[in-house]
């Protein structure tokens, strides 16, 4: 940059060195002297432009700086938020004062003299520490991501507009009842929100990722909490599992699809609900047909829409385990209850804990940041908590059309003309879009690219399911429990249950969808014969309280015997039972169990499937012929406990060895069919195949693949075996000994944010996909996102979640919790007196 | 000393504009104190002082109350340059700076042009 002297008053240098130029005659001269002022003035035009629009405007990832920065009221405000000090505040709405206390560790215990203000100040600790969070999750589910972030968010607000959280939490909204206790605690919730975003905004003290994306937040709603709840609902519950089976039966045939996804799981799986059960009039499932070429080409038009969404959206494979231990088998005498649901692992966490005291409810647990309730925890006299029931929830159809009948469907003899929703999208830094949405009798249309595929989701239903959640926290009995969850309706949930009275049960409470008939594994037709007819009765589905074997489990298995007379859906919507199995082994040994036991199960590293198969194996491979490194392999197998650990070396080469069984058995299928689904996305069904098969039907013609010729499965066991130690050798090296689990399995706690320099990990872990300690995949981001031990006779109440209170990274509630939670260690889940004496306790007083 | 006056003044203005959450206000008082000082050579590098001290002080008040090290590494990490806080710092005080500068060299030029064009 220069400085142009021409703008200086005149000084005796300057004028000296103009004169020569003066000198000079002519138009030269002049323009010299007249050009440099009108040049300076052009480059101070353009830097000044470049400042502005780099301090106005956000270029490229840079923020727009100016506000993003400035020290007072920009991101560096996160360091001032990350402060948390006593003191006390006056909140709009407020109707008695309010204590809350939180703990050393963040855990906050909200105390108040009435319901409204409980859930006033639930809404506002909620948004004092995690209002970015919240917001995301409404905008998500209300497909607004795009609005902030751009074109590159449009696919999914697309997606969720079709699939209508919106329109289901509008719908509950205007269906809640004046005077409703649950419509109460909502409309309370959004004004402590609110309170929160009015004192942030009036102190610029709102998260630094709102001042770096550059928005404000709006005003918080009920209805934006309802689509919180309509968020888990479709990560737990919204499956395209009938188009995935569509495409493998046009690839691979009716009879193979069939056989390969079967209606009731190939393997053993150990159901908590042994029966009897109530006998049902109901239609048989008919056996798969084969779907038409159009069909086949509509199905894989919409997987690969479903493919491009990010993660998270869909159902995936299920992964949480809980169960309960009657008093006849516990150390302590009093009943036992230990629970761990799985989610991905994200910073911050899906949870938040708390304690909530008023006169009706005296709860301690996690609950979901936006919504005003505890998910899963104790009161006074029960605790419980959750796995997902894995059932049906999601029927596709296909809609008849007819060119005569424009915007119109064939459905139950006539035509009907489609509902029509209009949405537009805002777009950050782009033009509005506009979308149509349309509706059948079935639900929204979703896929309209070759045949037109409407969809059933049990999510769309209007429910009152927070109002069942509130009523679940005050409930002192089992009886009143399992009442209260006559009105849960999605997701449906494994809910087990343990009381002050030594009395345990668990059951599947939720909407089990049934239909008049058809095959609902794959997209029915839409005229009517196949429609959802109602759901198996409250009384008849999966449920038990206090059984003669003293406890009570489940993970996501088959919950019932294949006596069972109801629909809940195919094998393959179900987790292949193994963490279930190794549960019930552990908890049906004799002796009695503590609750460092329970503490143990849940981070119980053992393979149950590598205790079926090992054995298996090892005699295949008696007679082979092996070389060294393999021989070496094949030792560390033959030594093994089957526990995932990270120093287990065995544990890499039964996993590697597992991976290569499944390629070697249904690649050769995959490539000869040319099967459009990743294998990879359907690799629980094909191991609880496998599995079936290598312990029950060795020769079964899967292991005959088209172009692999005839074998068995000690064949293709061996095969997978030498491939496998040949994999590991080129990655790890030839010492077989120093292939260690660790060094090829992490886990990593995503930033929400997708920010990696703020996410936990990767880092080495034990356990895997089929263990207890849930961990699957080479870098699982998922897993056991709450753990709780309940043991009544004690008196002990303990939990823990990876992550911390806080999202803001810059506090000390960020990460804390991580450490404890990675060493399998819970922390005492403290009442509100006990935090309010305990050391180092910050305490807030809320005033009207 | 009235230059002295007038740029101790200049800078308390912006500070208290920044204060109040008007990130702009260096550039706006860099742009007035250029107006009314002859001297480019004066004018310019005073208006980047003024941005720089009006954004120095309160990040520097903050990191007194609170420590800025976690804050300065979250924000490098959140623009995508790992843990690199001293980057964050470097730019946050660059805006400040070339507020400043960029309004007083606006005004300084558009008075070098004015006259001459009478």
């Amino acid at each position: 940059m220069t400085l142009e002297p021409a703008v200086e008053a005149p000084a005796p240098k300057q004028e000296a060195r103009a004169r020569p130029s003066a000198a000079r005659p002519g138009r030269v001269a002049w323009r010299r002297r007249r050009g440099r002022p009108l040049l300076n003035l052009a480059s101070a035009l353009i830097v000044t432009a470049a400042v502005l629009y780099a301090a106005f405007l956000p270029a490229g990832p840079l923020p727009a700086l100016g506000p993003a920065f400035n020290p007072t009221t920009g991101a560096w405000t996160m360091a001032a938020d990350a402060q948390v000090t006593d003191r006390m505040l006056r909140l709009a709405g407020l109707q008695q004062p309010v204590r809350v206390v939180l703990e050393s560790n963040g855990t906050a215990h909200v105390a108040a003299q009435t319901d409204h203000d409980l859930f006033l100040a639930t809404g506002y600790v909620h948004a004092r520490f995690r209002l970015f969070q919240m917001d995301l999750m409404r905008r998500q589910g209300e497909g607004r991501l795009a609005e902030v972030f751009g074109k590159k968010a449009v696919d999914t607000d697309r997606f969720e507009l079709q699939l209508g959280l919106l329109r289901t939490a509008q719908l509950e909204w205007s269906q809640q009842p004046a005077g409703d206790p649950s419509r109460e605690a909502l409309v309370a919730y959004a004004q402590g929100v609110n309170d929160r975003i009015a004192e942030a905004e009036s102190t610029h003290q709102l998260d630094a990722m709102f001042t770096l994306v550059g928005y404000q937040p709006k005003q918080w709603t009920p209805i934006d909490t309802l689509v919180i709840k309509g968020d888990m609902t479709q990560t737990l519950s919204f499956d395209d599992t009938p188009i995935v089976v569509a495409l493998i039966n046009g690839s691979l045939g009716a009879d193979l699809a069939s056989a390969w996804f079967p209606v009731l799981p190939p393997n053993h799986q150990s159901p908590y609900d042994p029966g009897p059960y109530p006998k049902a009039a109901t239609a048989p499932i008919e056996t798969m047909r084969a779907i038409t070429d159009a069909e086949a080409q509509s199905a894989e038009a919409f997987y690969q829409s479903l493919e491009s969404l990010p993660s998270g959206l869909l159902k995936t494979e299920g992964a949480s385990n809980n169960w309960a231990v009657a008093p006849s088998k516990s150390v302590s005498g009093g009943a036992l209850l230990a629970g761990d649901p799985h989610l991905d692992l994200t910073l911050p966490s899906i949870w938040f804990q708390l304690t909530q005291d008023s006169p009706d409810f005296h709860v301690a647990g996690v609950s979901i940041p936006g919504t005003p309730g505890v998910l899963i925890g104790h009161n006074q006299h029960i605790a419980w908590s959750l796995t997902d029931a894995m059932n049906q929830q999601t029927f596709f159809y296909l809609e008849k059309q007819d060119a005569a009948h424009p915007n119109q469907y064939f459905w139950n003899g006539a035509w009907q003309a489609y509902k029509k929703v209009e949405y537009d999208i805002p777009v950050a830094g782009g033009a509005t879009q506009h979308m149509t949405v349309k509706l059948s009798v079935h639900g929204p249309v979703i896929a309209d690219r070759g045949l037109t595929t409407s969809v059933w989701w049990g999510g769309n239903l209007p429910s009152q399911d927070l109002g069942v959640l509130l009523r679940v926290s005050q409930a002192t009995d089992w009886k009143e429990f399992r009442d209260a969850l006559r009105d849960w309706h999605s997701p449906t949930h494994n809910f087990v249950y343990s009381d002050d009275r030594g009395n345990i049960g668990l059951i599947s409470a939720g909407y089990f969808p049934q239909i008049a008939k058809g095959q609902p594994s794959l997209p029915m037709q839409g005229t009517g014969e196949s429609d959802v007819t109602g759901t198996i009765p409250f009384d008849a589905i999966p449920q038990s309280y206090d059984p003669p074997s003293g406890f009570l489990w489940s993970a996501n298995q088959w919950q019932v015997t294949p006596d069972y007379p109801y629909y809940l859906g195919t094998a393959n919507f179900y987790d292949p039972g193994y963490r279930a199995n190794e549960i019930h082994r552990v908890l049906s040994a004799p002796g009695k169990l503590s609750a460092a036991d329970m503490m143990a199960l849940q981070t119980d590293t053992r393979d149950f499937l590598a205790s079926e198969i090992v054995p298996v194996l090892l005699l295949a491979l008696s007679t082979e012929q092996l070389s060294p490194t393999e021989s070496a392999a094949r030792d560390l197998l033959a030594g093994w406990d089957y526990r995932m650990e990270t120093n287990s070396a065995a544990a890499s080469v039964w996993w590697t060895f597992w991976q290569s069984y499944l390629a070697e058995t249904f690649d050769p299928w995959w490539k000869s069919r040319s099967v459009k689904v990743k294998r990879a996305d359907v690799n629980a069904m094909l191991g609880q195949d496998l599995e079936s098969w290598t312990l029950t039907d060795p020769v079964n013609q899967a292991f005959s693949a088209p172009g692999v010729g005839s074998r068995s499965a000690a064949e293709a066991q061996r095969a997978a075996f030498h491939k496998a130690v040949s994999t590991l050798k080129k990655s790890l090296g030839s010492n077989a000994r120093s292939w260690t689990w660790g060094r090829i399995h992490t886990r990593e706690l995503t930033n929400l944010a997708l920010v990696s320099d703020l996410s936990y990990g990767p880092r080495a872990e034990r356990g895997d996909g089929n263990t207890p300690l849930a961990a699957g995949g080479t870098n699982s981001t998922a897993g056991p996102s709450w753990r709780m031990v309940v043991d009544w006779g004690a008196g002990s109440f303990q939990g823990i979640y990876p992550g911390g209170q806080s999202e803001n990274p810059a506090s000390a509630w960020y990460t804390n919790l991580v450490d404890t939670w990675w060493e399998g260690r819970l922390a005492p889940m403290l009442s509100a007196d006990q935090a309010a004496s305990a050391k180092a306790a910050t305490r807030w007083s809320l005033e009207p | 000393m009235r230059l002295y006056v007038a740029l101790l003044l200049a800078a308390l203005l912006a500070l208290a504009g920044v204060l109040l959450g008007w990130w702009w206000a260096p550039f706006v008082t860099g742009l007035v104190f250029s107006a009314q000082e002859r001297r480019a050579r004066i004018a310019v590098p005073a208006g980047a002082a003024i941005g720089l001290c009006s954004w120095l002080i309160p990040l520097a008040v903050a990191h007194e109350r609170y420590g800025l090290g976690a804050t300065a590494q979250s924000l490098a990490a959140v623009m995508g340059f790992g843990h690199q806080g001293a980057i964050p710092v470097v730019l946050t005080l660059l805006v400040g700076t070339l507020l400043g500068l960029a309004g007083a060299w606006l005004a300084s030029a558009v008075r070098g042009v004015v006259p001459a064009t009478r």
